[in-house]
C-alpha cells in the first residue's frame, strides 16, 4: 500500500505544480497585455495553489486540505473569469462540477455540484437558455457516474477478496466458509480436525496508546510465527479483531498440541518495539467423534468468547 | 445481494443521466448529433439494466470504449452546442481500463479540443488546453487500477460472490497445495475438466458447484472451460464418484480426467482438449485417466 499512496502523491503533486505554474503564467500574461486589474487574484490563487502543492509533499497522507485548497482556487478563478468571457467561453462552466469530482469524494461532490448548479448558471448568465441548462445538468451526472463506477468497483473486490484487509489472514467470511467445507472434507475422508483459537490482549491498548503502526506490527508478528510453524494447508482466519482461528486439518489431538506449543514459543521470543513480548492466549478444540457441525461451531465460538473475556 | 453492493442509487442516477440524454436527443437539431445522444442514452440504460449481472462478466474492451467514442462523436459533429462536454474527458480516464484504451481517450481528447479551437479562438484554447493536462493528470491519478500493485487486484480471485467459483490464478496455487496434501494424506486427487459451449457456460457452472461437495472448489479456466478437484477415499469410490457426476454432467459437455500428479502447468491442461478435439467418437465409458500431451 505504501507504493500506491506514493504513486498517487506523485501524479498529485505534478498536477498542482503544473496548475502553480500556469496561474502564475496567466498572471504574467495578464500584465504583458496591461490588464493590470486582473493580475492580482491570478497571482494570490497561485500563491494558495503553491502552499497546496507544499502540503502535499510535506504529508502524503493528509489529502484533504490541498484538495480543498485546489477546489477553492478553481471555483475562484471561474467565477471571477465567467463574466469576462463572449459567449462561446460559456463552456468553461463545465469545469466545476469535473472539479468537484476529482478532487472529493462522491457524496460531498454530489451534494455540492447540486447546491451549486443554480449558482453557475446564474453566473454564467445562461439560465434562461433551457437546452444549455439541460445539458449541464446532464453533464453533471454524467460525470457524477465515474465516481459511482469505481465504489462499485471497489465494493465488488472486497466482498470477493477472501484476505483480511489488515493481515494475512483470511477474513471472517471467508474463513468461516473454509471451516464449513474443511468439517465436510475431514469427516468425508475419515480425517480427525482440530481448532486453535488465539487471542491478541494487547491489540486494542496498542491501537490506543501506540497509534496503527504498533497495531499493524502486532498482527503481523503474530501471522508470521502462525504461518511458520503451520503447514502449508492450514489456514489462519480473522475471527474478530482481536481473536483468530487457525485450522487444522488431518491433526489428532496430539498433534494440535504440539502446533499449540511451538506457536507459543515463537510468540514468546518475539519482542517488540512498543508492546513488548507478544501475549497470546491459545486454546485448542477438537472435533469429537460424531459431533454435528452446528455444536462444534457453537462450541468454538463459546471457547473464542471465554478466551477473549479473560 | 442488491443492497450489498450499493448499486441502487447508483441506478437512479444511470436512469436519471439517460433520461436526460434524451430530452437533449429530442431538442438537438441535427440528426447525427441526436442519433449520438440517443445511443449514448442506451448504452446508459442497458449499463443500468445489467449492473447485477456484471459481476459475472467484467466489461468488455468494447463497452468500456464506447463511451470514449461517443464522447468524441459528440464534440465533433457539433463542436458549438455540446463544448461543454469537453471537460467530461478528465473524469473519463478515472475509469478502470486497459492501457491502451486510456491512451486512446488521451488522444481523443487532444483531437476534440483542437476541433474545438475555431470557436474558442486562440487565447480561450491554449488556455483551455492548458488546464485540461493536469486535470487530466488528476484524473489519471484517482484511476486506482493504475497503480501497480492493484494491477493483479483487477483479476478477481472468487469470480462471483457467494458461488465457490475461483480463477485460473488461484487453481495454479491450489494445485500445488492439493498435491502435497493428498500425497501426505494418502488420499486419491483428481482434477475433472469440463468444456461446453459458451453460452451454457454459467448453468453448467451453478450446475457444477451443485454437484461437487463444499471443500471440492470449481475454477473457470476459459471461457468454456471448467476444473474442479474431486478427493475420494480410494480408487473404487474414486470410479464410483466418476460414474454419478457423468451421469449428470454428460449430455451438456465433454469431460476429462486428469489424476493430480500427473497435472504440471494449465497451458497443459487446455490441450488435453485441443489434443483430443479432431476424434469425433465419445470417450470410452470408464473413463480413464488420459496421460499429458
Amino acid at each position: 500500500m505504501d507504493d500506491d499512496s506514493r504513486n498517487v502523491a506523485g501524479r498529485l503533486i505534478v498536477a498542482y505544480a503544473f496548475s502553480t505554474l500556469l496561474l502564475g503564467c496567466y498572471a504574467a500574461w495578464r500584465y504583458l497585455m496591461g490588464d493590470y486589474s486582473r493580475i492580482l487574484l491570478p497571482a494570490a490563487l497561485a500563491l494558495v495553489m503553491l502552499v497546496a502543492c507544499l502540503l502535499h509533499v510535506a504529508r502524503p497522507n493528509q489529502a484533504r486540505l490541498p484538495a480543498y485548497l485546489a477546489l477553492l482556487v478553481g471555483y475562484s478563478m471561474l467565477a471571477l473569469e465567467l463574466p469576462w468571457l463572449e459567449e462561446a467561453g460559456i463552456m468553461w462552466i463545465g469545469l466545476a462540477p469535473l472539479l468537484t469530482v476529482l478532487l472529493l469524494p462522491l457524496a460531498s461532490a454530489m451534494l455540492l455540484n447540486l447546491f451549486l448548479a443554480p449558482v453557475w448558471l446564474f453566473l454564467s448568465d445562461t439560465a434562461l437558455d433551457l437546452h444549455f441548462a439541460l445539458g449541464y445538468v446532464a453533464m453533471t451526472l454524467v460525470v457524477a457516474l465515474v465516481p459511482w463506477e469505481q465504489r462499485r468497483q471497489q465494493a465488488l473486490l472486497e466482498a470477493t477478496n477472501p484476505r483480511d484487509r489488515h493481515c494475512n489472514a483470511l477474513a471472517c467470511e471467508a474463513m468461516h466458509e473454509l471451516l464449513g467445507s474443511e468439517y465436510q472434507r475431514t469427516q468425508f475422508l475419515g480425517q480427525p480436525l482440530a481448532v486453535l483459537v488465539l487471542h491478541l490482549p494487547q491489540l486494542e491498548m496498542a491501537g490506543e496508546q501506540f497509534g496503527s503502526r504498533a497495531r499493524q506490527a502486532l498482527l503481523d508478528a503474530l501471522c508470521l510465527a502462525v504461518h511458520r510453524c503451520s503447514r502449508r494447508h492450514d489456514f489462519l482466519g480473522r475471527q474478530g479483531t482481536a481473536t483468530f482461528w487457525l485450522v487444522l486439518p488431518d491433526t489428532s489431538q496430539s498433534g494440535a498440541q504440539m502446533v499449540q506449543q511451538r506457536i507459543e514459543q515463537a510468540l514468546e521470543s518475539t519482542v517488540l518495539v512498543d508492546t513488548g513480548t507478544l501475549r497470546a492466549p491459545i486454546a485448542h478444540c477438537q472435533r469429537l467423534p460424531g459431533e454435528s457441525w452446528p455444536r462444534f461451531e457453537q462450541r468454538l465460538l463459546e471457547l473464542t468468547r471465554k478466551l477473549s473475556e479473560t | 445481494m442488491q443492497s450489498k453492493y450499493k448499486v441502487g442509487l447508483m441506478r437512479l442516477n444511470l436512469w436519471a443521466a439517460a433520461l436526460l440524454l434524451i430530452l437533449l436527443a429530442y431538442l438537438a437539431e441535427p440528426l447525427s448529433s441526436a442519433l449520438l445522444l440517443v445511443l449514448a442514452s442506451v448504452w446508459l440504460m442497458v449499463t443500468a439494466s445489467l449492473l447485477e449481472l456484471s459481476y459475472r462478466r467484467p466489461p468488455t474492451v468494447p463497452w468500456q470504449l464506447l463511451p470514449s467514442l461517443l464522447l468524441a462523436g459528440l464534440l465533433l459533429v457539433e463542436p458549438e452546442r455540446h463544448a461543454l462536454w469537453l471537460w467530461v474527458w478528465p473524469a473519463l480516464l478515472m475509469l478502470p481500463q486497459p492501457g491502451w484504451v486510456l491512451a486512446l481517450s488521451c488522444g481523443l481528447a487532444g483531437l476534440t479540443w483542437w476541433r474545438l479551437a475555431d470557436l474558442l479562438g486562440i487565447e480561450q484554447t491554449l488556455f483551455s488546453g492548458l488546464v485540461l493536462l493536469p486535470l487530466m493528470l488528476l484524473g489519471l491519478a484517482r484511476n486506482r487500477y493504475l497503480l501497480p500493485s492493484r494491477a493483479g487486484a483487477r483479476q478477481r480471485m472468487r469470480l462471483v460472490p457467494g458461488l465457490p467459483l475461483w480463477s485460473s490464478q488461484q487453481l495454479s496455487a491450489d494445485l500445488r497445495r492439493e498435491r502435497a496434501r493428498c500425497r501426505r494424506e494418502g488420499v486419491h486427487g483428481e482434477l475433472m475438466l469440463l468444456r461446453m459451449p459458451r453460452g451454457k457456460f454459467w448453468p453448467m457452472a451453478q450446475e457444477l458447484c451443485r454437484l461437487t461437495h463444499d471443500f471440492e472448489n470449481c475454477y473457470r479456466l476459459d471461457h468454456r472451460t471448467l476444473a474442479t478437484l474431486l478427493l475420494s477415499r480410494n480408487d473404487d469410490q474414486a470410479k464410483a464418484r466418476r460414474q454419478a457426476l457423468l451421469k449428470g454432467l454428460r449430455p451438456n459437455a465433454e469431460v476429462r480426467f486428469v489424476a493430480l500428479d500427473q497435472v504440471s502447468t494449465l497451458d497443459d491442461l487446455t490441450r488435453h482438449f485441443a489434443h483430443h478435439q479432431p476424434q469425433p467418437q465419445p470417450q470410452p465409458q470408464p473413463p480413464t485417466e488420459r496421460p499429458n500431451g
